[in-house]
């Protein structure tokens, strides 16, 4: 059986070892990103099957511009968005939403809820890989 | 599989495996056995009645390149070439290593041999469970001389009895799956307990990630010695069992602790000045320690498995282990703690946190800047006993200890952000004595644009370290 990816951008390395360690435990392959260009970067190589995104990240990039771009783009459009925030506002997360998030997590988040919020979003992950990444798709079952 | 490939099928009360497969070794059969029990499935290749290859389904597959490391057999760095382009894969890996003439091939088929004997033995234990015989042949990976299914039998026989045998001697709780892993008390010399080589190498496989079938594929000794074995290191003291449903509890615990301070650090990163980002840290630092006494009072060793302990028993414990570490940082490096105290099972910090109420100004930083420091010290302390005592040198423990580390690389980020701004103020001050009176002002414009650097906390800067007085 194939392992599904999960792409973890944050800037503070103890979300990221956190999150990675949390699904590490379900047998999740986890890969992390400490800012908007590697997560975009990461989106592009490893086409992963759902992306955990802070909303404030360093370098003039946050997770809002992130999420439009990965939206606008027709291969990743398809990819769930779990936004991690420590701003719990209704203001956040609608514009978390507007920004196309599929679902807003607020910080601290229990790791229990954490994971089930990734499962249900791991449902048939195979199938929204685009063609492209079929070879990629071959790989990954051949690992698992 | 296609259904009408099928031959036979039925359950493994009516016809148990050593039956089925005398069956199909008498007929000459080609085909694929499956049996399922539960979560496992063995998969079985037959060619011509005899055993071709052997897949097992349900448990997980040891990394046998990194056990040969483990038992000197394999470098490390050899490990890693063939990991590269076997994955996961033995059968693959173990030709790779007669490829490249780092193990022969009789030792890979003795190897190849063994794993499958261990498979089928295991898979005779079971009682209920279905089996299907398919006159197609499952591609697998096969580098294995076809066995002869006779003395696969006998073997397997030998050592499932063994495994009878056992369970009768012994009241024991162990499985295949079991995990052992070294007490961390053990320190002596190992070798003065006259133990054999044997014993020596199932305690050094005994590292809380192997459990016991891995170690006997590995050793090439059957389950059932290896597990007389770790019955006597346990009998020793020198291994533990590692409980795996405790261990995911107490990483989620600890996981949800350090998260809700990582959060409490990120939001008191807005602070408009050095006295506010000093009082927040002291808030972070005392809600991770108090979280951290809170974790340890369901989960420590010494505390587990007494169903409900009486709460002043808890307490009791938690300041016995604790308060002399905080009277000793107290007394030798950070008076400042002296104002703290243990009171039901938590640090009270109440003391500093309304300092603000005696003191003002400059002094009342100083303060804060000793509490902070003085708090940190005692955060990585309670820290490491406490990872110690609950999961000692697992994997749990070692994947908790990398997170932990890197909390506290943020929370040294933010002292280091201080100690740069301090070491600018005395400078500008050192400066501006001679020429004119440092500006509040220009205090305050210099904290907003303190610039980030590199390199450790607790540097030691003439200017970082908390100037001792008595409180």
């Amino acid at each position: 059986m194939a392992v599904p990816t999960v792409l973890v951008v944050d800037d503070s390395p103890t979300v990221r070892k956190i999150v990675q360690m949390t699904l590490q435990r379900e047998h999740i392959r986890v890969i992390t990103a400490g800012d908007g260009l590697s997560a975009l970067t990461s989106v592009a190589d490893e086409m992963p099957a759902v992306i955990l995104l802070d909303i404030q990240l360093p370098r003039g990039m946050d997770g809002y511009h992130i999420c439009t771009i990965i939206r606008k783009n027709l291969q990743f459009r398809q990819i769930p968005i779990i936004m991690l925030s420590g701003k719990d506002g209704l203001f956040d997360k609608v514009r978390g939403r507007l920004a196309g998030s599929t679902e807003y997590l607020t910080k601290p988040f229990d790791s229990a809820e954490l994971v089930q919020t990734v499962k249900k979003y791991l449902v048939n992950w195979q199938e929204r890989m685009p063609p492209q990444y079929e070879g990629m798709r071959t790989r990954l079952r051949r690992r698992g | 599989m296609e259904q009408q490939d099928r031959i036979m099928d039925g359950d493994l009360q009516t016809l148990g495996l050593q039956s089925i497969l005398k069956m199909l070794a008498l007929s000459g059969k080609t085909g694929t056995l499956f049996v399922h029990s539960g979560p496992e499935t063995l998969t079985i290749s037959l060619r011509k009645g005899q055993i071709v290859a052997l897949r097992e389904e349900g448990v997980p597959q040891p990394d046998l390149l990194m056990m040969l490391c483990l038992v000197n057999k394999l470098d490390s760095a050899r490990a890693q070439i063939v990991r590269e382009y076997a994955g996961g894969n033995i059968q693959v890996a173990l030709a790779m290593l007669v490829e490249r003439n780092w193990m022969s091939a009789t030792e890979m088929q003795r190897r190849l041999e063994f794993a499958v004997t261990q498979s089928i033995s295991h898979a005779m234990r079971w009682v209920d469970g279905r089996f299907a015989f398919h006159r197609q042949l499952v591609p697998m990976e096969n580098r294995m001389q076809p066995l002869d299914i006779d003395s696969v039998l006998l073997e397997s026989l030998r050592q499932a009895d063994e495994w009878e045998e056992m369970g009768g001697e012994v009241e024991t709780h162990l499985t295949r799956t079991t995990v052992a892993r070294w007490l961390p008390e053990v320190n002596n010399d190992v070798r003065s307990l006259g133990l054999s080589q044997e014993y020596i190498e199932v305690l050094c496989l005994s590292n809380g990630e192997l459990p016991l079938q891995a170690i006997a594929l590995v050793l090439m000794t059957p389950e059932a010695r290896i597990a007389r074995i770790i019955t006597r290191l346990l009998e020793l003291r020198l291994i533990e069992v590692v409980d795996t449903a405790l261990e995911a509890e107490v990483q989620q615990d600890l996981s949800n602790l350090i998260i809700k301070c990582e959060t409490t650090l990120a939001r008191q990163r807005q602070s408009s000045n050095p006295e506010q980002h000093l009082l927040g840290l002291v808030h972070v630092l005392s809600e991770c320690i108090n979280g951290l006494l809170a974790h340890h009072s369901i989960y420590a060793k010494s505390l587990r498995g007494r169903g409900q302990v009486p709460y002043m028993e808890v307490v009791r414990y938690l300041e016995r282990r604790f308060s002399q570490q905080l009277q000793l940082l107290s007394s030798q490096q950070y008076p400042i703690l002296e104002t703290t105290e243990f009171t039901n099972g938590k640090l009270d910090c109440t003391s500093i946190l309304t300092l603000d109420k005696l003191v003002k100004g400059e002094q009342l930083e100083e303060f804060y800047w000793e509490a902070v420091l003085g708090l940190a010290a005692f955060l990585r302390m309670i820290f490491a006993e406490l990872l110690r005592d609950e999961v000692g040198n697992s994997h749990t423990g070692r994947n908790l200890n990398f997170a932990w580390k890197a909390f506290l690389t943020e929370i040294d980020q933010e002292i280091q952000h201080y100690q740069v701004y301090r070491a600018q103020r005395n400078a500008q001050y050192h400066r501006g004595r001679d020429i004119m009176q440092p500006s509040p002002m220009g205090i305050m414009q210099n904290w907003s644009n303190v610039p980030e650097s590199e390199g450790g906390p607790y540097r030691s800067s003439g200017s970082g370290e908390p100037r001792r007085r008595s409180i």
